[in-house]
C-alpha cells in the first residue's frame, strides 16, 4: 500500500531565478525520507511541487509510475504537517483532526472512530474538546501530525515541523514522529535545515545546495563519507587541512605543511601524484599525542567540557583553527596553552580534490543519484 | 532613591487626577444632567416618567426608533456584504490599479454620509439626473429614491469602506498556510471560504459591523436629507430639542436616553459575539494577490470596479456641480462657472475653511496629549483610578454625536460652567468623542513595546518620567500619529454634534455644506464639500507618505 515517489528531472523558476534546477530523486515505499540544506536551498519549494502548491515548470513527478503534475492539491491525497502546523484556530482538536475526513465525506461514525484512533497513536486523545489556543507547542504539533495522517495519505509530508519547537520538545517530537512514521508505514518525506534532526530521523537525506542535490544516502554514509566538501562542512563539524598528495604506485601519502605525513589506503583511481587536496578531519578523527611526538603540532586556547567529552579549540603552528574532541577516559584534561601533537585516523577521515571539491575515497561516489 | 520614586508616583497620580476631572466634567456630567432632565419635571421638579411615555405611547414617536433600526440593520449587513468580497478579491487576485481604487474607496468613506445622500439626490432624487433620464426614456413616472430605500442606498455605499478597511487589514495578517492545510485535506475553493476564511474573518467583521452600526446609528444628516417623511432618531431628537417653538429639553433628553439604551445594548452584544470567538494569527505565509484568468477575472475586476465606481461617485457628482453655472442661487441654467466658487470663497466670508483647520488642529493637539498619557496610564501603571479613567474615556464611543451636542448644551448653557457658543465646546468635543479611537490605538502601540526596553532604560539610570519621554513616546508615537491624521479627517467631517453647537462665528466646513444644501444652495455646498473632499486627499496622501502604507486603520 506504500508508494514510490519518483522526482525527475524537475525544474522551478520565479522569473528569471532557477531555484530547483533539474533535480531527480527516488523515493523508496515507505521511505522515511530528508531534504536537508540551508535555508534557501530549494527543500521547502521542491516539498511544495509534491504536493502541488508550487507548479512545475519542467520534468516530472511519479507517484508509482503515475504522473500527477496537473493533480489538484486537494485531489492529491498527500497529508502535509507545516512549520507552523497551521492548525484552524476557530476548530477543536477533535474537529480539526476530522476536517479531511469530512471533505472526504466520511460517515459521522468512521469519522469519530478514526479521530479517536488516530489521537491515540499521537497521544492526544484525551485534548480532543481542547481549542487549538489552549494547547502547548508540543500538543499543536501531534494535531497537525494527526490531521495529515487520519486522512490515511498516500504520502506524508513534513516542511520543518520541529523549528518552532524548544530544544528538549523537539527530540522528544523527532523521535515521536519517527515511531509514528514507523507505525503507519507510510512514504515520508521531511524537510528540515538542521543535521542533527535529519540524522536522528531520516532512512535516507538528499542534502541540497542552491537547487542542486549534493549527495544522498544513510544517515551513516552522509556522515562518514561525504561526497564533497559542502556535505563535509554542513553534516557535522569538519576540520579542513591543505595538503599535497604524493602517489608511488599503489600507495598514497598526504603531506602536510609541517612536514607530518599520512599514508592512505582507501583513495581511488581519481586521486594523481602532487595533486593539492583538501583533507576533513571530525573532531573525534584526531589522536591527541604529546607535543614532539609525529603529527600536528598545536597550542590549547581553550576548551570546552561537555560531560562525555572534552571539546578543545586549538591553533596549528600553521595557523589553522582546529576543534578536536578528547572523549572521558582518553587521557587527562589539557589546560589552555598546552603544546600538543594531533595525529589523524587515517581510514576515517576523508580527501577531496582541491579543484572540483569532490571526494577521492573509494566508494565514496556511490549514493550521490 | 526611594525619594525619587516616591515623588514620580505622585506625579503620575496628580495626572489621573486631572484627567479624571476633565473627563468628569465633559463626560460623567453632561450625561447624568441627560439623564436627570429625562426623568425630572422642570417645573415641580419632581421625578417623572412622563417623557417616556409620550415617546412610547405616540406611533409618531416610536416609529422613529424602529425606523433607525431598520435603517441601521439593512444598512450595516448590505455594508458587510459589500465589504467582505472586495475585501477577499482585492487581496487574493491581481485587480489592475488596486493601489489607486484602494484610495478611492478610503476617500469614499472619509466624506460625510450626508454629502452622498445630496449627491444622491441629485442623480436619483426627484428631479435627478438618472431619473428624468429614465423617466423621459421609459414614461415614467418615478419619483427617486428618498425614504427608506434613500438612505439605505446612502449609507451602505458609504459604510462598506469601513468593513472593507477592516477586513483588508484582518487579511494581511491571514495566515495562508490555513488554506493550504484545508486545500491538502481535499478541500474546494468555495468550502475553504465557508469553513476557514469566513469563520476566522468573523471577529473583525463583527466589530467593524459594530462600528458601521454606530456610525449609522447615529447619523443625523442623511435621514434629514433623504429620509423625507421618514425620520431616525437623530432627527427626531434634534428637531424635539431645536423645535421652532422653543426645545422641549426633557422630551428630548429622554431620547436621547433610549439612544443610548439602545447602542449599549448593541455594544455589549458585539462585544460578547466577538469576544467567543477571538483568533490571534501571526502569518506565516500570507494571502499574496494572484492572476486570475478568463471568467473568474473578469468578474472580479467587473465587480471590484463597479462598487468603487459607485461608492466615488457622490464626491464626482459634487466636484462636478461645484463647477455648474447657476442663476446666482439654486437654478442650474447650463454651462460651467466658477462663479459657485466666487460667491463662496471670495465675495462670502470665507471663515468657516479657517475655522474647520483651527478647531480641528486644536481638538486634534488635545487628544494626542491626553491620549497618549491616558494610554500610558492605563497600561503601564495600573490601578483602580486610572482604570476607571480608562472605562470613562471609552464612553463617547458609544455615545451619538447629536446626543453629546445636546448634553453639552445641558450642562454648559448656564452657569457654574458657561461654554455655549464658543470654539471651546467644540473643540471639546471633537476631543471628547475622538479619544475612544486614539486612546485604542495608543494602547496598542504600547502593546508593541516590550516592557524590557522601559526595563532597560531604567537599569540605566533613566528616571520614569525620563524613560517614558525619551524611550516610550518616541517608540508609540509612528503609530500614535498615524492614528491622529485619521482622527483629524473624522473630526473635520463631523455634523452630529457640531450642528447643535456651532453659532455663526464658529461655524465649520460640514456645518456650511449642510446648511447650504438645506437652502437649495446646491453650487455653494459643493465648493465647500470640494475644499472638505481635497483636505480629506491631501491628508490622506501626507498620511501615505508619512507612514509608507499603502491602507489605513481607523
Amino acid at each position: 500500500m506504500s508508494v514510490s515517489i519518483d522526482i525527475d528531472h524537475v525544474v522551478k523558476r520565479y522569473g528569471d531565478n532557477t531555484v530547483v534546477k533539474g533535480l531527480s530523486l527516488h523515493v523508496k515505499p515507505g521511505e522515511f525520507f530528508t531534504l536537508l540544506g540551508p535555508s534557501g536551498c530549494g527543500k521547502t519549494t521542491l516539498l511544495r511541487m509534491i504536493i502541488g502548491f508550487n507548479s512545475i515548470e519542467e520534468g516530472e513527478i511519479r507517484l508509482n509510475g503515475k504522473r500527477i503534475n496537473d493533480v489538484p492539491v486537494e485531489k492529491r491525497n498527500m497529508g502535509m504537517v507545516f512549520q507552523n502546523y497551521a492548525i484552524f484556530p476557530h476548530m477543536t482538536v477533535r474537529d480539526n483532526v476530522a476536517f479531511g475526513l469530512q471533505m472526504r465525506g466520511a460517515g459521522k461514525g468512521d469519522i469519530e472512530k478514526r479521530v479517536d484512533d488516530i489521537l491515540k497513536i499521537v497521544k492526544i486523545d484525551h485534548l480532543k474538546d481542547r481549542m487549538p489556543a489552549a494547547l502547548s507547542g508540543g500538543q499543536q504539533q501531534r494535531v497537525a501530525l494527526a490531521r495529515a495522517i487520519v486522512i490515511q495519505p498516500e504520502v506524508l509530508l513534513m516542511d520543518e515541523p520541529l523549528s518552532n519547537l524548544d530544544a528538549k520538545l523537539r527530540v522528544e517530537m523527532r523521535n515521536a514522529i519517527k515511531k509514528i512514521q514507523r507505525h503507519i508505514h507510510i512514504t515520508t518525506v521531511y524537510v528540515t535545515h538542521d543535521q542533527e534532526e535529519a540524522l536522528a530521523v531520516s532512512d535516507r537525506i538528499a542534502v541540497m545546495n542552491n537547487g542542486v542535490i549534493q549527495q544522498i544516502g544513510t544517515p551513516q554514509n552522509i556522515y562518514k563519507r561525504p561526497f564533497n566538501t559542502f556535505v563535509a562542512g554542513f553534516i557535522g563539524l569538519s576540520n579542513f587541512l591543505d595538503a599535497k598528495l604524493q602517489k608511488d604506485g599503489n600507495a598514497h601519502t598526504l603531506h602536510f605543511k609541517d612536514g607530518y605525513n599520512v599514508t592512505m589506503d582507501n583513495l581511488d583511481e581519481s586521486a594523481k601524484d602532487g595533486e593539492s587536496v583538501i583533507v576533513s578531519v571530525r573532531p573525534e578523527e584526531f589522536s591527541i599525542v604529546p607535543a614532539g611526538e609525529r603529527g600536528i603540532s598545536a597550542v590549547v586556547e581553550s576548551s570546552v567540557f561537555l560531560g562525555i567529552a572534552t571539546h578543545y579549540f586549538m591553533k596549528s603552528d600553521d595557523g589553522n583553527n582546529l576543534e578536536v574532541i578528547q572523549y572521558q577516559g582518553e587521557g587527562s584534561h589539557l589546560p589552555d596553552g598546552t603544546a600538543v601533537s594531533l595525529q589523524l585516523k587515517s581510514g576515517r577521515i576523508n580527501v577531496f580534490h582541491s579543484d572540483s571539491a569532490e571526494t577521492m575515497i573509494e566508494g565514496g561516489h556511490n549514493g550521490t543519484n | 532613591m526611594a525619594q525619587t520614586k516616591r515623588s514620580h508616583i505622585s506625579f503620575w497620580t496628580v495626572i489621573s487626577l486631572w484627567l479624571f476631572a476633565f473627563f468628569a466634567i465633559f463626560v460623567l456630567y453632561p450625561l447624568i444632567l441627560v439623564l436627570y432632565k429625562s426623568v425630572v419635571d422642570p417645573a415641580s421638579g419632581s421625578a417623572t416618567m412622563a417623557y417616556f411615555t409620550r415617546f412610547f405611547t405616540k406611533p409618531f414617536y416610536w416609529e422613529t426608533m424602529v425606523h433607525s433600526m431598520e435603517v441601521t440593520v439593512v444598512s450595516t449587513i448590505l455594508a458587510a456584504l459589500l465589504g467582505l468580497p472586495m475585501a477577499y478579491l482585492m487581496r487574493s487576485i491581481k485587480i489592475k490599479g488596486s493601489a489607486l481604487l484602494n484610495i478611492l474607496i478610503v476617500i469614499s468613506y472619509l466624506s460625510p454620509p450626508f454629502i452622498g445622500a445630496y449627491a444622491w439626490i441629485q442623480l436619483l432624487g426627484r428631479n435627478g439626473v438618472i431619473t428624468q433620464f429614465f423617466n423621459q426614456l421609459f414614461h415614467t413616472s418615478f419619483n427617486g429614491v428618498y425614504g427608506f430605500s434613500g438612505i439605505v442606498l446612502v449609507f451602505t455605499l458609504q459604510s462598506f469602506p469601513l468593513i472593507y478597511i477592516f477586513l483588508s487589514g484582518s487579511l494581511k495578517t491571514f495566515d495562508n498556510s490555513l488554506n493550504e492545510a484545508a486545500e491538502s485535506l481535499g478541500c474546494s475553493r468555495f468550502t475553504r471560504m465557508r469553513r476557514i476564511l469566513v469563520p476566522l474573518l468573523l471577529p473583525t467583521l463583527l466589530s467593524s459591523s459594530m462600528l458601521v452600526f454606530m456610525r449609522v446609528f447615529a447619523d443625523f444628516g442623511t435621514p434629514m436629507l433623504i429620509g423625507e417623511g421618514f425620520k431616525t432618531m437623530p432627527v427626531l431628537v434634534y428637531t424635539s430639542f431645536m423645535g421652532e417653538v422653543g426645545g422641549d429639553d426633557g422630551f428630548a433628553a429622554a431620547i436621547c436616553v433610549i439612544m443610548i439604551v439602545l447602542t449599549v445594548v448593541m455594544f455589549f452584544a458585539q462585544r460578547y459575539l466577538a469576544n467567543r470567538s477571538t483568533y490571534t494569527m501571526t502569518a506565516l505565509k500570507p494571502i499574496v494577490a494572484e492572476k486570475a484568468s478568463g471568467l473568474r477575472n473578469i468578474m472580479a475586476h467587473g465587480i471590484v470596479y463597479i462598487v468603487t465606481g459607485l461608492a466615488v461617485l457622490p464626491q464626482l457628482v459634487v466636484v462636478y456641480t461645484s463647477f455648474l453655472r447657476s442663476n446666482g442661487g439654486q437654478v442650474f441654467t447650463g454651462g460651467y462657472a466658477l462663479q459657485s466658487y466666487e460667491a463662496t470663497l471670495f465675495a462670502k466670508d470665507n471663515t468657516v475653511i479657517w475655522n474647520t483647520y483651527f478647531l480641528g488642529i486644536v481638538a486634534i493637539a488635545i487628544v494626542l496629549v491626553m491620549g497618549v498619557i491616558i494610554a500610558y496610564l492605563s497600561v503601564r501603571k495600573k490601578n483602580l483610578l486610572n482604570s476607571i479613567l480608562d472605562t470613562v474615556t471609552m464612553f463617547p464611543f458609544i455615545i451619538p454625536g447629536s446626543v453629546l451636542g445636546i448634553s453639552f448644551l445641558f450642562a454648559f448653557n448656564s452657569p457654574p460652567i458657561v461654554l455655549s457658543g464658543t470654539a471651546l465646546i467644540m473643540i471639546i468635543s471633537f476631543a471628547i468623542r475622538r479619544m475612544p479611537y486614539t486612546v485604542r490605538s495608543s494602547v496598542a502601540a504600547l502593546g508593541q513595546i516590550s516592557k524590557n526596553v522601559e526595563e532597560a532604560a531604567i537599569s540605566l539610570g533613566a528616571s520614569d518620567m525620563t524613560t517614558f519621554r525619551r524611550i516610550t513616546l518616541p517608540m508609540m508615537m509612528p503609530g500614535v500619529l498615524a492614528g491622529a491624521i485619521m482622527s483629524w479627517v473624522t473630526i473635520i467631517s463631523e455634523l452630529s454634534s457640531s450642528i447643535i453647537l456651532y453659532t455663526t462665528a464658529n461655524q465649520t466646513l460640514t456645518v456650511s455644506i449642510y446648511t447650504e444644501v438645506i437652502r437649495g444652495n446646491y453650487g455653494n455646498a459643493s465648493v465647500y464639500a470640494t475644499i472638505l473632499a481635497l483636505t480629506s486627499i491631501l491628508s490622506l496622501l501626507i498620511f501615505f507618505k508619512l507612514t509608507g502604507r499603502r491602507d489605513i486603520s481607523i
